[in-house]
């Protein structure tokens, strides 16, 4: 998805900013609202970010979240500094998380985060070295038909 | 799309050009122009915060007029319970019945005991349906408006069921009918409304084809008539019972108060309800059920139509419920029965008559790449502006005004702050 960016516009998420979480996912979301794409593909790769966001909030230091538009699709790359995920596999399945018990008080932590962003996008990659941090790549096709939503948390 | 002619209409010798209504529109509908609002028709969803917004009454609602009840040999009001509230404390429903009476309409007929039924029946429908969550209460006809031109993605979320106040209707003109054998077309049946919303939804139905109404009145519009009844000690609808949790429906939290399900959530006020809906777009209240949701604050008792503030009303609110148990037989309320609103749901009573569909506003840009070129020009045109949202060029803040420029709806030289930055800097090189 190197295709000529039509549009290019970056984020910066701050770790444990509880109170803004949701505010890079809600901006993208207004801007490709603006951009007059078509609502499934809006409401898809805001389930994604919205996901990408709180990870970041609730384990990383910080990150930065790039929003791209091309003509083939609209492309997110969230490349944080922070522990890593040890075990990528293991956080792929549903269920698995690492939550904290205050962080399941807020309603995070099911273990959805990773499948659901695998879900709701059309490709998906993360990378990670522990210790260091995580980048997650995805993004949704523009002209595709909806996959199913997310499943209810 | 054809434009929908609107129940809010504007006095021109009253408006003054402030800003007032501009800064409150929800949807960014108005703009003053020479000193006059001036409302784009395809914008606005008569929600009437122009209405509650407006210090010189240079706004209001179209209504029915007492002419429209000599087209008809029988007329009924329906009132919004929010109607009951208006008088003080000691004065109840079945008074305030009595003076609808007195003034020009020869039946009235109670929408409490719809309201429970129809809370019923969404339990019945939150039981049986499959997401998406949380569902939506399609109560308010503003916020459903809001719905289908703002969060298009929320229309599956709207609960199904046709309103109370609807219901109610149909029942009246079927029972009128029947009782004094006339056709249906003689009868008229007329809502007294507590907003502009509800009038909307009269001549501009959502749901259903045609509206169940001939026309409306507004509860300030009435309110000299039917205070001057009160008071004049006119005659109570002592016949007529009242449905306690239905009374309830006009307060914010009173339907699903009224409800089984209990995993609900009640929001009011246009900011309220906006900061919820994106929260229910971006999948934040997945876990609950049900959402009721109103434009006013504190729900139909913050109608721009009413005359009692919304806190008296609340407080004479709360007496007549007491009243109204107290009334029905051994202080025990009485309910509707379930199995029998269970069977009607199956009989599709309940069901809106039309589907729901979204209302998007007509696009700007020609395609993609035409739209990312006016985001880039609003995003420059928006650095050279203030940023201190004044309104003084006519738009109710800084961003809608840059959204105007790029659109060719409004010059850059409309904004005080960058006239002054261009004088300044012309005075300048002039005294060089």
């Amino acid at each position: 998805m190197d295709d000529d960016v039509l549009y290019s516009e970056r984020f910066v998420i701050t770790g444990d900013d509880f109170e803004h979480g949701g505010d890079a996912a809600a901006r993208v979301k207004a801007i490709m609202k603006e951009f007059g794409l078509d609502p499934a593909v809006i409401r898809r790769l805001s389930i994604a970010n919205f996901e990408a966001e709180m990870n970041v909030i609730m384990y990383a230091q910080s990150a930065e979240l790039v929003f791209s538009v091309t003509r083939q699709g609209v492309a997110v790359v969230v490349a944080d500094r922070g522990p890593g995920i040890p075990d990528i596999g293991a956080a792929m399945q549903e269920g698995f998380s690492t939550a904290t018990a205050e962080m399941r008080a807020r309603g995070f932590g099911a273990g959805m985060g990773l499948p659901n962003i695998k879900r709701s996008t059309d490709w998906f990659e993360v990378e990670s070295t522990p210790g260091v941090g995580t980048t997650l790549r995805y993004g949704v096709r523009l002209g595709t038909p909806p996959a199913a939503g997310a499943s209810r948390v | 799309m054809d434009t929908p002619a609107h129940s809010i209409v504007r006095d021109d010798s009253r408006c003054t050009g402030c800003v007032a209504c501009c800064k409150a529109c929800p949807t960014r509908a108005i703009r003053v122009r020479d000193g006059r609002q001036v409302v784009d028709a395809a914008v606005c969803i008569d929600c009437g915060e122009c209405i509650r917004a407006c210090p010189h009454d240079a706004v209001t609602a179209r209504m029915s007029s007492p002419s429209d009840l000599g087209r008809f040999r029988h007329t009924v009001a329906i009132p919004s319970t929010a109607l009951y509230s208006q008088f003080g404390r000691g004065v109840h429903p079945e008074q305030v019945a009595g003076a609808l009476l007195q003034t020009g309409f020869s039946a009235f007929d109670d929408v409490s005991w719809m309201c429970q039924m129809v809370g019923s029946a969404v339990d019945t429908y939150l039981s049986e349906c499959k997401g998406p969550w949380p569902k939506i209460s399609a109560t308010c006809p503003a916020v459903i408006r809001l719905i289908l031109q703002r969060y298009p993605d929320l229309i599956p979320h709207v609960v199904p069921i046709e309103t109370p106040r609807e219901l109610t209707a149909k029942l009246a003109r079927r029972k009128a009918a029947e009782t004094m054998g006339l056709p249906p077309s003689e009868i008229g049946v007329f809502y007294i409304s507590p907003c502009s919303a509800i009038m909307q939804s009269i001549a501009n139905p959502i749901g259903l084809h045609e509206s169940n109404f001939d026309g409306a009145f507004s509860v300030a519009g009435l309110y000299a008539s039917l205070l001057k009844a009160i008071r004049a000690g006119c005659p109570p609808a002592s016949d007529e019972s009242f449905n306690h949790s239905g009374l309830r429906w006009g307060l914010t939290g009173g339907e699903s108060a009224a409800m089984r399900n209990a995993n609900s959530l009640a929001v009011s006020g246009v900011g309220e309800v906006l900061r919820v809906f994106d929260s229910i777009e971006a999948g934040k209240f997945q876990m609950l059920d049900f959402i009721e949701a109103h434009i006013c604050p504190d729900g139909c008792i913050g109608g721009q139509m009413l005359v009692e503030g919304r806190h008296l009303a609340r407080h004479a609110l709360r007496e007549i419920l007491a009243h109204v148990t107290e009334k029905s037989a051994g202080g025990q309320v009485r309910w509707v029965q379930e199995e029998k609103v269970r069977s009607m749901f199956r009989d599709r009573f309940f069901d809106m008559a039309a589907e729901i569909k979204a209302r998007p506003l007509k696009r700007e840009a020609s395609d993609l790449q035409h739209a990312i070129l006016l985001h880039q020009e609003k995003t420059r045109v928006l650095a050279r502006l203030p940023g201190r949202d004044c309104a003084a060029c006519g738009a109710p803040g800084c961003e809608t005004f840059a959204s105007d420029v790029v659109t060719d709806r409004a010059d850059l030289g409309d904004c005080v702050c960058v006239k002054l930055d261009q004088l300044t800097s012309s005075l300048k090189e002039n005294g060089k």
